[in-house]
């Protein structure tokens, strides 16, 4: 629990940097120079890696499951969009809507569920993820409902009037990655550490003094925040709320996703939603999607959606293939020191003083209570 | 009066439905520890397998078409039977190759059955299409075939299935009372680690518990389409509503869970009967909600509180 995450020496930071650097490189590239089809898929695909990550932290941090991220997703783009046409909020300012909704709904189903085994909240948000887009059609009927508002960039960015969808990628870019960087801040503090020894050692984390409960609602809580704040993004590029963008698919979906290419990184979360968001395209383009028989099932979105859950079942015991390589740096970094030998005998020598101090505070500690539980027998 | 009458009259086939899904999900997870979340789509997958066999030769429906083993169209009562054959061998072969090496995982283990949802989906709509079909009742369903009572109608159809239903799972229940298997079968879910011990062999208990869970869902799937048809989301909304009476037995009493399909069903029909703002649609909300509720007031369900704290 206490060790040190490997990925944190120098090096790996600079490629982590790197890496970074080049995915904003990337994404400026795209913004200018791809089409506005494709500037709006990658935004969403930007906004769903918030709702990626907020399942990141409780299946990899928490060790919960939940099956009703996308119906939380809704959730926040529900809100956001009212929030701007019912109530007059700012544009600029409606994710912050779906991220109290998101919030919000995600306490609600946490609290009786966390109170019982680990099964009921994954089948509480199972049927949330059902019943949401009932809910959705019966409160904003069939047709889709319009965003009475719309985002025009600032004179100083030099984008053109008719290239706001390249003013849309940077919001959502500036607030998913504001988002990101606030909660992974979060997780490699103290709560992150306090939510793994929830997570592996619930009793020995109680008994710490740590408050279990508490923590995993305000995990889940945050989570669904994510994913109303990313629900909140979606209404950024795509200008209208529908109940058919959220069936109970898409949370199985991200749970496949999320379960896959999870780790203790939120920004694995990345490769999540662009694979949700671009997998269809990819797939409609080969025209895949309309073969039948054996051919069309191996070249199916479902076929390949199990063949990754079963994959990660079995090949990674559900830990996701992010896991896999990050318990090879661990042993890599063990295979270092051990063969060290100079270095492992000072340590050895270090730790056996160590222990013989310990026995001797432990020794002269131990006085001063033997005397005193003496004291009421004399 | 007879409105009333006829509306619970109503809920008595999809209450059937329900608590057969409630009493398989019960059944998996009180014996491993697994929400098989499945369960909706196995039986959705062994329906369409009834179909076939009671299709017969049909270019419109693959796997029946050319095809000697099959023969001429099967009775609707012997294409269930057969479904619900092959449906417990899958379930046997889930458990034993699916879930087995990985159910110490619960994440894990969840993947995989989330997994084989998506699977026996994919592969419905391909193989099939998204189509609706329809496959009929083992039971007279024509406009004559009805009781009045009270002046309310009472299907032949209805009485069948729900008769069929509580024949079936009461048999499970002698099953698990009064035979050695059934013994086996509560001491493994009772106690794992004691039943090894004891030279219970634990996992053929366990893979007997999935196959019969399996042919219960498939029972229940062949029964049913009667009343709904054949599509490949036909087990979305009755998986709800049996995950919802599972919970309602803490998730490990079948007989509850029994109990509590039924209740759901009478629920679902008299909120869209008599609430005016509430369609058949949105029942599964107010099913949603009343979950939630029951979960807030009382998180064991209607176990009674000691037995929920031993089973904890």
């Amino acid at each position: 629990m206490t060790t040190r995450n490997p990925s944190t020496s120098t090096p790996l930071r600079i490629v982590w940097v790197a890496i970074s650097l080049a995915f904003v490189v990337l994404s400026v590239r795209v913004a200018f120079s791809a089409t506005p089809k494709i500037v709006t898929d990658f935004s969403n695909a930007i906004a769903l890696s918030l709702a990626f990550g907020g399942l990141v932290l409780l299946t990899h941090y928490l060790g919960l499951l939940s099956l009703g991220q996308g119906a939380l997703v809704g959730v926040g783009a529900y809100a956001a969009l009212h929030a701007v046409n019912d109530f007059g909020a700012p544009v600029v300012w409606m994710p912050l809507a779906g991220l109290l909704a998101g919030t919000l709904v995600g306490a609600i189903v946490a609290i009786p569920s966390l109170r019982l085994p680990k099964a009921y909240l994954a089948l509480l948000t199972l049927s949330l993820a059902v019943a949401y887009p009932i809910i959705l059609k019966q409160v904003d009927g069939n047709l889709p409902v319009l965003l009475h508002g719309e985002f025009v960039a600032p004179s100083w960015t030099g984008i053109a009037e008719n290239d706001e969808h390249i003013w849309e990628l940077f919001l959502v870019a500036i607030y998913a990655s504001a988002a990101l960087f606030l909660v992974q801040g979060l997780l490699r503090g103290p709560i992150g550490r306090a939510f793994i020894a929830s997570r592996d050692e619930p009793e020995a984390a109680r008994a710490f003094g740590v408050p279990v409960y508490r923590l995993r609602l305000y995990g889940v809580a945050l989570s669904g925040g994510m994913a109303g704040l990313a629900g909140g993004l979606l209404m950024i590029p795509t200008n209208f709320n529908d109940f058919t963008h959220y069936p109970e698919e898409l949370s199985i979906k991200m749970f496949a996703l999320a379960i896959a290419f999870g780790g203790s990184r939120l920004i694995s979360s990345v490769p999540a939603a662009l694979i949700l968001i671009f997998l269809p395209v990819w797939l409609i383009d080969r025209n895949w999607v309309v073969e039948y028989g054996w051919v069309g099932l191996f070249k199916s979105e479902g076929f390949i959606y199990a063949a990754l859950l079963l994959a990660t079942a079995y090949l990674t015991r559900g830990k996701g293939f992010m896991h896999l390589f990050e318990r090879r740096k661990h042993r890599n970094l063990e295979t270092a020191v051990t063969t060290n030998r100079g270095a492992s005998l000072v340590a050895d020598q270090l730790m056996a003083l160590e222990n013989q101090l310990n026995r001797i505070e432990g020794f002269v500690g131990e006085q001063p209570d033997i005397s005193s539980r003496q004291e009421p027998t004399d | 009066m007879s409105l009333f009458l006829q509306r619970t009259f109503d809920s008595l086939a999809n209450g059937s439905a329900y608590a057969a899904l409630a009493v398989a999900i019960s059944m998996v997870f009180r014996s491993t520890g697994v929400l098989n979340l499945a369960q909706g789509q196995l039986a959705m997958f062994s329906t369409y397998i009834a179909l076939v066999f009671a299709t017969g030769p049909s270019p419109y429906l693959k796997f029946s078409s050319n095809t000697d083993v099959l023969g001429a169209a099967w009775p609707i009562w012997a294409a269930i039977l057969g479904a619900v054959v092959i449906s417990m061998v899958i379930g046997a072969f889930t458990e034993r190759v699916i879930i087995r090496p990985i159910s110490a995982d619960p994440v894990a283990a969840v993947g995989a059955t989330l997994g084989l949802y998506l699977l026996l989906g994919a592969f419905v709509r391909k193989q099939w299409g998204g189509r609706t079909m329809f496959l009929g009742s083992p039971f007279p369903q024509t406009v004559d075939d009805r009781w009045d009572i009270g002046g309310a109608r009472l299907w032949h159809d209805t009485v069948g299935i729900t008769l069929t239903m509580i024949g079936v799972l009461g048999l499970l229940a002698v099953l698990q009372r009064r035979t050695k298997v059934g013994l086996a079968f509560r001491a493994v879910t009772s106690n794992r680690t004691g039943s090894l011990m004891v030279g219970i062999r634990v996992s053929r208990v366990l893979m007997l518990g999935w196959a019969l869970a399996a042919g219960i869902g498939a029972l229940a799937g062949g029964l049913i389409a009667g009343e709904i048809n054949v599509r490949p989301d036909m087990m979305g909304r009755l998986l709800i509503f049996g995950l919802a009476a599972a919970t309602l037995g803490g998730l490990r009493s079948p007989v509850l869970a029994f109990v509590g399909g039924y209740l759901f069903a009478f629920l679902e029909t008299m909120l869209g009967g008599y609430v005016s703002f509430i369609d058949s649609q949105v029942t599964l909300v107010w099913a949603l909600l009343v979950l939630i509720i029951v979960l807030f007031v009382r998180p064991s369900g209607l176990l009674p509180r000691s037995e929920a704290w031993q089973q904890r």
